[in-house]
């Protein structure tokens, strides 16, 4: 990823609405039992676009950001998520995501290790009730919903950091210089083409 | 990445050393304070949209019923979302003025508040509200609904506080059963928001099923509880005893519903309590 300024603020961004959605939102959402949790699917994204760097700065960032809006422990969050957004950086700088269901899966898998990490830390940390089984519940269908929520906001948070993509930029550049509008002119294109195609 | 971690760590550790008015909980309220009112707006924005998500999977997991009418509920539903939402907002402000008319808050002024934001992990099961310092709430106020105990502010702002559910892992509430009235302390099991483990009652001390538990409200002159006595906490689902146990496992059922939480009520003010930081 090309992270300019302009990036470095769509990323800030990403990062601030994913959290104010994540309280205000989706922690309100019930499926089988469990609180659909968006914060890991955005870091892992974000490491899987932007590399291991990316991913452990925004995983790090955003830890902070929601231990502070909930008024929680600091640092928890941000260790388990800088993991996290590492790892799937890590995963993207060593292998070719050639599959589209790899991130979804990726996803789903990381963020089942990041509610299982978090409860690994609170149980260090020291817990003073005892611990339902139902928490296992918790990990496995956080993973699991996180793999069904991948699979639209995968491509929408790609989307939104497109022009620092090297791989979109790369293949832009194969089909001429990204410009303004030129997707609109690339959309238009093929659309003349099609219609060409159906007359003949 | 190694300094990363090191950060976190050395955040982790900080944290727990230092005072509640050190310099990272400042900065953490600071932060907290920026975001309040994004997340006030967000929530009010957002809640047809979560009614809507939530009704539909109330509704699969309903089995049972007939296919022809989820459907035609599902088109009503989907037109009276809005009006429900409204409805459900004055259901839960008309409790709340009941429970403060039973007398169960008698000395306490009432500050009724908006919930804005959920923890998402059930490690911390905590609310964030859209009333604070400058409308009177101090830490370790009690936090009820109309149904009963939601549990206790443990941090505040000057416009919003951070309210520990008494199903968090850091809760604990002495409580009574009626109408015979052993004590014990009620505490959550983590991973189940639904149930309450109602600790240190005797192996010999008679318990049914249905009984009321409320908050036992007790003092000995040097320390005291959290909560005024005689809140609603929940009702006695199962009681088991061990063989070699001294004490019963009493398992009670939240009489609030904790995760449907729209509206609380924070009770400011009050008597004082020896030995509550406020």
């Amino acid at each position: 990823m090309i992270v300019t300024w302009r990036i470095g603020l769509r990323i800030a961004a990403v990062i601030v609405v994913t959290v104010v959605l994540q309280i205000s939102f989706f922690s309100y959402l019930a499926f089988f039992g469990t609180t659909p949790d968006i914060v890991p699917l955005m870091v892992i994204t974000l490491g899987l676009l932007g590399g291991a760097v990316v991913g452990a700065v925004a995983g790090f960032a955003t830890g902070l950001l929601l231990d502070s809006a909930l008024l929680g422990t600091m640092g928890v969050s941000s260790l388990v998520l800088l993991t996290a957004g590492y790892l799937a950086g890590r995963y993207r700088e060593g292998t070719e995501i050639s599959n589209s269901l790899v991130p979804p899966l990726l996803i789903g898998a990381l963020t089942t290790g990041v509610a299982a990490g978090f409860a690994a830390l609170q149980l260090m940390l020291g817990v003073h009730a005892p611990v339902s089984l139902l928490v296992l519940r918790e990990i496995f269908v956080k993973g699991l919903l996180a793999f069904l929520l991948a699979i639209p906001l995968y491509p929408l948070i790609r989307r939104i950091l497109r022009p620092a993509i090297v791989d979109d930029v790369v293949a832009g550049t194969a089909r001429g210089p990204i410009t303004a509008g030129a997707g609109r002119a690339r959309r238009s294109r093929t659309r003349r083409v099609r219609r060409l195609a159906r007359v003949s | 990445m190694v300094l990363l971690i090191v950060a976190a760590l050395v955040l982790l550790s900080t944290q727990f050393s230092e005072s509640e008015s050190g310099p990272l909980h400042s900065m953490q309220r600071g932060v907290a304070s920026v975001l309040g009112p994004l997340e006030e707006g967000a929530s009010r924005a957002l809640k047809p949209g979560r009614d809507l998500v939530n009704w539909v999977d109330e509704t699969f997991q309903a089995r049972g019923e007939n296919s022809d009418l989820k459907a035609e509920n599902a088109h009503l539903r989907a037109q009276l979302a809005k009006a429900q939402s409204a409805e459900g907002e004055n259901q839960q402000l008309r409790k709340l003025l009941g429970l403060d008319r039973a007398g169960t808050l008698a000395g306490y002024t009432p500050v009724t508040a908006r919930v804005i934001g959920r923890s998402p992990t059930v490690w911390y099961s905590t609310i964030t509200v859209d009333k604070g310092s400058s409308s009177g709430v101090q830490m370790n106020d009690p936090v009820v609904s109309g149904a009963g105990l939601v549990g206790r502010v443990t941090d505040v702002t000057n416009g919003t506080s951070q309210v520990s559910l008494i199903t968090d892992n850091r809760s604990a509430v002495s409580a009574r059963v009626l109408p015979d009235g052993p004590q014990g302390v009620a505490e959550p099991e983590i991973g189940n928001p639904d149930d309450l483990l109602l600790d240190f009652i005797d192996r010999n001390q008679p318990i049914h099923q249905g009984e009321l538990v409320v908050t036992a409200g007790w003092s000995n002159g040097a320390i005291s509880s959290a909560f005024p006595p005689g809140i609603p906490i929940g009702e006695v689902s199962d009681a088991t005893v061990g063989e070699q146990e001294t004490y019963q496992r009493v398992h009670v059922t939240p009489a609030a519903d904790i995760r449907d939480l729209e509206f609380v009520q924070v009770a400011t003010g009050g008597p004082p309590r020896p030995g509550v930081p406020g």
